[in-house]
Formats: structure tokens, sequence, C-alpha cells
């Protein structure tokens, strides 16, 4: 396995992680924009770009793109998430070129009116869709409610009004200004050729032009830092009462983001862990799991659990008492290494995947400029003492603390809100 | 390109098979009982379900705990799964772990201990399942389309149904394992970094010595009804549409899956286009072919807001119909060259690998090379494929929808 790296005097970084034995090559386009980089008035826009992107450009028909990739055989898609847009297809190699160069294209959308206009009612169709599903918004609103005024509170999606009175302006703003080439890497995985790779970056993308990009840190704010809060959704007809939490962590940049997964795996993955055995074996929750999460200056762990209404509350009260025993009585060296040598499987699992891995290698390089092979992640896992998880529960613990919704059948109940304040 | 594969009987009946993957650190290894859902039997829907969740609480000397913790321990990602046909207990591993892990299976398969204190937490993990599910538009308009489309009961959903999963005893449980956790119908499929002999030796060694009765055929009922509105409180109303086509066993499912790729496999199907692309009626919407051993569908879906609802139905229906006779050879060869694309790749992964030699197995008797797969589709052709079509016009659509408002069926359709 080997790491290249080009930039293009626009500043379109290029990279790969090539593996010889690999059978396929994935490409991707990595963006540094997301929901975080949005203004009131572009509520949605980087997602509603994404989906844009597929409908063509001034030469390349929506229909054609489609062809093109279903004849290629290519697993083509896009996502969108508080921080990153990425693009990407995964190909046999002798079509790597072929799919770069669509992707490349693609890149510059037309961003025609009439199609803007037909894939908002899809757009909403997609809002509406995840109303519909579990937990029912309520992890919309405690992002929004934890991160505050912090630039992460906002929604990927946006909302039906925020996309419904978009005019077609905003986006085509927004894409020339954070769609410039400094702001953009190339990526590929699997079984590249990268000389090949840097000719299609040159030959279709090298006369973006660039534009200055703003820096996208912004002054933390969590509101997570100061009291508990608890805020309820009522959704009347569902048969379970969903609950999100989330807490302070580490970030992106923090050396103990890795410790921060190890804890919330030996805490709450979605089997083997402290809650699992507490709750779910038991058939107390549906689910009952946490996970670490980070972005370039805040991070968090995030608290899931679904379970019988009535007994949300008593079980949000046992998931704050395992993580309190946890920072009063330190865990077991045991369940450490456990938990360690699953992380580290899983990881062994991922790496031999490059369709899996080129969402780790691209929002990496997005993210801090910096190449981690498997190999580096997997020794960083390995070298992880039981110290450095008890550190990271100190310096962030997870009990007692946070922001957390419910939403489900549950009634506003003004006893559940007292019995949280009191923590 | 090379392929390597494997396969060996053992006396009591148990197939074992195995492919290399030479680039792969890994190996997955799947164990295949016939213990899947068609023998859950009548107000027991569940049990097998309910039984395989009771087989990983305590087996051999081990508790549960210990399970868990030796497989986790072992950097051992594992899963379980029941379907219609199988119950399946499953592995992906560095392969240095796979004489850690084989042992283990072999006591969650033997020696389960399905103890009468771990039956009421086993059955409220089931009923917590399913009441997630209720909360799962899609997933409820799909369960009843398949239990109405597919004669009983093949069609009955394997997570259960909470009234008979609240019945099940532990004697239930103890006789569904004894009877259908047997070696007579059982596979084994390991992929990856493999050493095949060493592999035979201990799984010899682990499960040769084990005989029992051979379980019982399933008596196959009747159908359900061909139209169902399921009333759900939701913004969207959920569309899922069905006809039967050929099994996978049967020559002509190669022709019916390109068919139904063409309708709604990929982003240049027809459904894609005209539904997503150009009216922008929904987010989702897709064909697929979905496959029994002995029966087989082909399966529509949409969700979509309930005003416009009418008109995803009424534009599905016309694609469908109008799909006999225009197949063009672009089109066609586009849904050959996804299908052979995604068969390679999927050498990349050994627990993909492993699951698709069991199916392989399953529905034919043996496990055909990539090669000769590759080379049905590329035997595919628009006269192979509209010939078949224009035996077998889709007709006698099952069809479910799930939201506020009921829709109109034209009554041809069903008919």
């Amino acid at each position: 396995m080997k790491f290249l790296h080009e930039r293009l005097p626009n500043g379109l970084d290029v990279i790969a992680e090539v593996t010889d034995t690999a059978l396929s090559t994935s490409i991707g386009f990595f963006v540094k924009t997301g929901a975080r980089d949005e203004t009131d008035a572009e509520w949605g826009v980087s997602h509603f770009l994404e989906h844009m992107v597929f409908k063509g450009t001034n030469d390349l028909s929506a229909d054609e793109i489609n062809r093109r990739f279903d004849w290629m055989g290519a697993s083509a898609n896009a996502f969108t998430s508080e921080e990153d847009t990425a693009y990407h297809a995964a190909v046999l190699p002798e079509q790597q070129i072929e799919a770069t160069a669509l992707l490349a294209r693609m890149m510059r959308p037309a961003l025609r009116e009439d199609d803007f206009d037909t894939e908002k009612l899809v757009i909403l169709e997609e809002i509406r869709m995840y109303d519909d599903q579990p937990p029912f918004g309520a992890d919309d609103r405690c992002r929004a409610t934890f991160f505050g005024h912090h630039p992460l509170a906002r929604s990927v999606l946006g909302t039906v009004e925020s996309i419904e009175r978009m005019p077609v302006e905003v986006m085509r703003d927004y894409h020339r200004r954070r769609y410039s080439p400094a702001n953009i890497v190339l990526c590929a995985t699997g079984a590249v050729d990268f000389e090949a790779l840097v000719s299609s970056a040159r030959e279709w993308c090298g006369d973006w032009e660039p534009l200055a990009i703003p820096p996208r840190r912004a002054p933390l704010d969590l509101r997570a830092s100061h009291a508990p809060t608890l805020e309820l959704l009522t959704r009347p007809t569902s048969t379970l009462e969903y609950a999100v939490k989330m807490s302070r962590g580490p970030a992106g940049d923090d050396d103990d983001r890795f410790a921060a997964k190890l804890l919330a795996a030996i805490l709450g993955d979605t089997s083997g862990s402290r809650l699992y055995w507490a709750m779910v074996d038991t058939g107390r929750a549906e689910q009952a799991s946490c996970h670490h999460q980070d972005f370039l200056d805040a991070g968090m762990f995030a608290t899931q659990l679904s379970c019988d209404p009535e007994d949300a509350e008593e079980l949000l009260g046992m998931i704050d008492e395992v993580y309190r025993a946890a920072a009063e009585k330190g865990l077991d060296r045991r369940e450490f290494e456990q938990n360690r040598n699953k992380l580290a499987g899983r990881w062994v699992l991922l790496g031999e995947r490059p369709r899996r891995r080129l969402f780790d290698v691209g929002p990496e390089w997005a993210h801090s400029g910096d190449y981690r092979s498997v190999a580096d992640d997997l020794r960083t896992i390995e070298n992880l003492s039981l110290e450095d998880v008890h550190r990271v529960l100190a310096r962030w613990p997870l009990h007692g603390t946070g922001s957390t919704v419910l939403a489900g059948p549950l009634p506003l109940d003004p006893s559940l809100e007292t019995a949280s304040e009191a923590q | 390109m090379k392929q390597t594969l494997h396969s060996a009987t053992l006396d009591n009946g148990i197939v074992l098979l195995g492919e290399d993957l030479p680039g792969l650190e890994s190996v997955a290894v799947a164990f295949h009982t016939p213990a899947g859902a068609v023998h859950d039997g009548p107000g027991r829907c569940g049990l097998a379900t309910l039984s395989g969740e009771m087989m990983l609480r305590g087996a051999g000397d081990r508790t549960s705990r210990d399970i868990v913790e030796i497989l986790e321990g072992s950097g051992i990602q594992w899963a379980q799964s029941v379907s219609t046909s199988h119950a399946s207990f499953a592995g992906a591993m560095v392969a240095r772990q796979l004489p850690t892990a084989l042992p283990i299976y072999a006591d969650i398969l033997r020696r389960p201990r399905l103890p009468d204190d771990e039956l009421e937490n086993a059955r409220q993990m089931v009923l917590q399942n399913l009441a997630g599910t209720e909360d799962d538009p899609a997933h409820r308009a799909m369960s009843a389309l398949r239990q109405l489309h597919y004669p009983h009961p093949l069609g009955m959903p394997s997570e259960g149904i909470s009234a008979d999963v609240e019945a099940i005893g532990v004697d239930d449980v103890r006789s569904f394992v004894r009877a259908h956790v047997v070696p007579r119908g059982m596979i084994i499929a390991v992929a990856g970094r493999i050493d095949w002999d060493d592999f035979v030796t201990r799984v010899e060694a682990l499960f040769g010595d084990w005989d029992t009765d051979d379980a019982s055929a399933v008596a196959i009922g009747s159908r359900g009804e061909r139209v169902r509105f399921v009333p759900h409180d939701s913004q969207q109303t959920h569309i899922a549409l069905a006809w039967s086509v050929p099994p996978y066993r049967h020559d002509a499912s190669y022709e019916a899956s390109a068919a139904l790729s063409v309708l709604g496999g990929g982003s240049s199907s027809r459904l894609f286009s005209e539904v997503r692309e150009r009216r922008g009626l929904c987010y989702s919407v897709s064909a697929g072919y979905h496959t029994l051993r002995d029966y087989a569908s082909a399966i529509c879906y949409s969700g979509t807001s309930a005003a416009r609802a009418q008109e995803t139905l009424d534009v599905m229906l016309a694609e469908i119909d109008r799909l006999p006779g225009t197949i063009e050879e672009a089109e066609l060869d586009r849904v050959k060259s996804r299908a052979k694309s995604a068969l390679v790749m999927q050498q990349e992964s050994s627990a993909a690998r492993a699951a698709w030699i069991a199916r392989q197995w399953y529905h034919l008797g043996s496990v055909r090379s990539l090669a000769e797969e590759l080379a049905r589709y590329d035997r595919l052709n628009v006269a192979s494929v509209e010939g078949w079509l224009a035996a077998n016009r889709p007709a006698g659509l099952t069809i479910v929808s799930l939201g506020k408002e009921p829709l109109e069926v034209p009554r041809e359709v069903s008919a």
C-alpha cells in the first residue's frame, strides 16, 4: 500500500492510496463544505447542491450522467454532512479515467432553474421521509441545542421552509464560492493509476478558477458545558420513545480522539458493551448505544436510546449511572483489552476494502491535510492504554451533563424536566 | 480471473464450501442451518428468531457473556440472523483467529444451553425489535407485501408477530432447535485467506460425529389478497408492488432480473428516470429481484408524500406495462455492466463471498464459478430478455400501500 500526493497550480489536491492487490478503483471528490458553512438564507444548500450536481453540466444532461455511470458498471453516489460534501464512484480499474472525467465535469454543474425547481420537490420528499422515521427529529433538535450558536448546530437537510424559499441564485453563488479548487480534494483508493489520475485532474480541473476560502473554525460556544437540558418532541403515533443525548468529547485535532472511540465502545457499542448488557441483552431497550464523533473544532459523545415510552425516564437515569460508575470506579483491564482488540479487528477488515478506505483517506486529508494508513491507525489503537481511556473520562465526563431530546408518545411532563435538572 | 473454489460433504450431510481470496488478510466463515422462519409453525411466528437469540445465551461451558467476550476479544466481528430458510451465524476476522472461532460456533450450534432463566430477556429483546419495526413505515409496507404475495408461510415475517412471540415457551424453543438445527441441510462457507485442508480437518473434528434425524418438510398453503391498504399516520405514503418471476435456480432468472434492472435497477433505470428525475415525485423508487428457493418476485417500491402518491403509483404501473417490447440494447448493456462489475468487486470482501457461495449452493446445489456467472451475463441479449418478457408479461400484481389514504388500483393489474 502506498500513498501519493500532488497539488495542481490552482490548489486542487490529488491524493491516492494505492493497493496492488485491489480489484476495484474508488474515486471521490471531497469538497470542504457542508451545513456548517451555510448562512440562514443558505440552510440546506450544501445538500441540495449535491443533488443538483447530478442534474448535468452545460454539455451533459442528467440522463447522460446516469447512463454513463451505469454503463461503466459504477457504484456511484454522494453524501453531504456538517463538514463535507463528497461525490464518489467505485469502478473496475479499466474505467478509472472515464469515471474521474465524469465526476470532474460534474463539479461544474449548469444549475438550471427548471432542474432546480423539480429537484426541490425531491429534497422536500427526502425531508418528509426522514421526518417519518426514527428518531423523528430528535437528532437534529439535539444537535441544535447542544451546539447552540456554533455553526455545527445546523441540520444538513435544512427545513421545508428554508428549502421552499431558496432561489437558485443562492445556490449558484454558494457553488462559486465553495467549490473553488483549493477547497476540493480528489482522492482515489484501490487499484489506482496515479499518473493517469493526475493527468485527468489537469485535463478537467486545471482551468478551475482559484478563489480565496475563508477559514472555517468558529469560536467554541457549546451550551453543553453548562447545565444539562432535556426537551420533548411529542409524536403520539410512534410505538417507541427515542432519545438522543450529546455531551462534549475530544475534537478531530485532539490526540485523545482514538481513546474516546475506545471509551465509547466500552460503554455503548451495539454489542458487548456496558449499555448492551444492562439494557439491550435484557430486552429493556431496543437500542442503547454510545459513539464518539469528531469535527474540526469540536467533538461529542452521542448516546442513543429507544425503548417503551414508560421506561424512558428510568433508562435515561440508568445510562447516567453507567457513565457515573465508569468515571468513579474506572474500567477494568479485561473489558479494555476486549474492546481494543474489537476495534483493531474492525479496522483491519475495513482497511482491506478500497471502497471503504476512500471515506477514511479523503475526509482525513480534507480536514487535516494528513494521511494515515491502516497500519498507522492500528498502531495508535494498539498503543492505547487504560490510563488513556481514564484520562478521557476525566476530561469529558459523560454523566450529569449534556443535551437530551426525547421524541415519541410521551406527553410533555414537567416531572421529567425537573428530574433531569436535579442531576 | 483465477478463482479457487472448494467443496466437501461430511458423512452427516454438512456441506463445506470455500473460496481463496489471496489479496485479503481476513477470513469470513458462515454457518447456515436449515432452521429458518418457514418452520415457525402456526401461532409461533418468531420462534426461529427467538431460538436463534437463545442459542447465543450460553453454549457448552460458556455463558452468553463468555461467548461475546471471547469473540470480540479476538477481534472477531460476529453476526447472527434468521431468514425464511436459514438461521445463520457468521464471523469475519484476521485469518489467524479462525481456530479460535470455530469451536465457539460448534458449541453454539451443537450444545446451546437454552436456559429457562434467559427466555424472558430474549423474548423482550425480540419484542423490542418488533416494536422498532412498527415505527419503520417502509419496512412495514415491504413486510405486508411479502406476507400477501408468497404462499403461506413463505412470506411470514422472520422477526415474528408480537402476540405469537408472547406465547412461545422454552419447550417450544428446545424442540425447535432439536428439530431444525441439524447437520442435514447445513452449509458452512468460508472465504478469504484460507487453508482449505486445515479448515476441513478442524470442521470434521468439531462437527463430524454430529448425527440427528432429518428435519421435516413444510406444507405450503395459499397466498393472501392482491390489494391491501395499511392505515398509518405518516406524511409519506409507501407503495410496494410484487409479481411472480422464476426463482434463481431457473435459467430464465437471468432474463427476469435483467428486465427488472432495466425497469428499476440503476440511476439510469426507467423508474428512477421517470418517477424521480423527470417528475420529482419521490426520493426513493426502485425495482428488484427477490428469490426464495422455489418462488421469486419482482418487487417495486416507492415512498412519496400523500398528495402525490396516486400519481406515483400510476406512473409506476405505466412503466411496468410499457416494459415488454421496448427494451433497448444500450439499456441492457448497462444492466450487464453493472451486474458484472458488482460480481468482481464482491471478491474484495470475504464476508460477501462467504455469503454468496453459500447462497449459490442452497439454490443450485453447486457453486458457479465467477467465469461462468460472467458468461451468463454475456449471453443475455435483447431477444432473449424480450422473449422471456413476451411470454411472462407482468400480471397478477400484489399491491400494498401504507399511509393516511388508500390509493385507487385499476382492477386489471391485479387480475
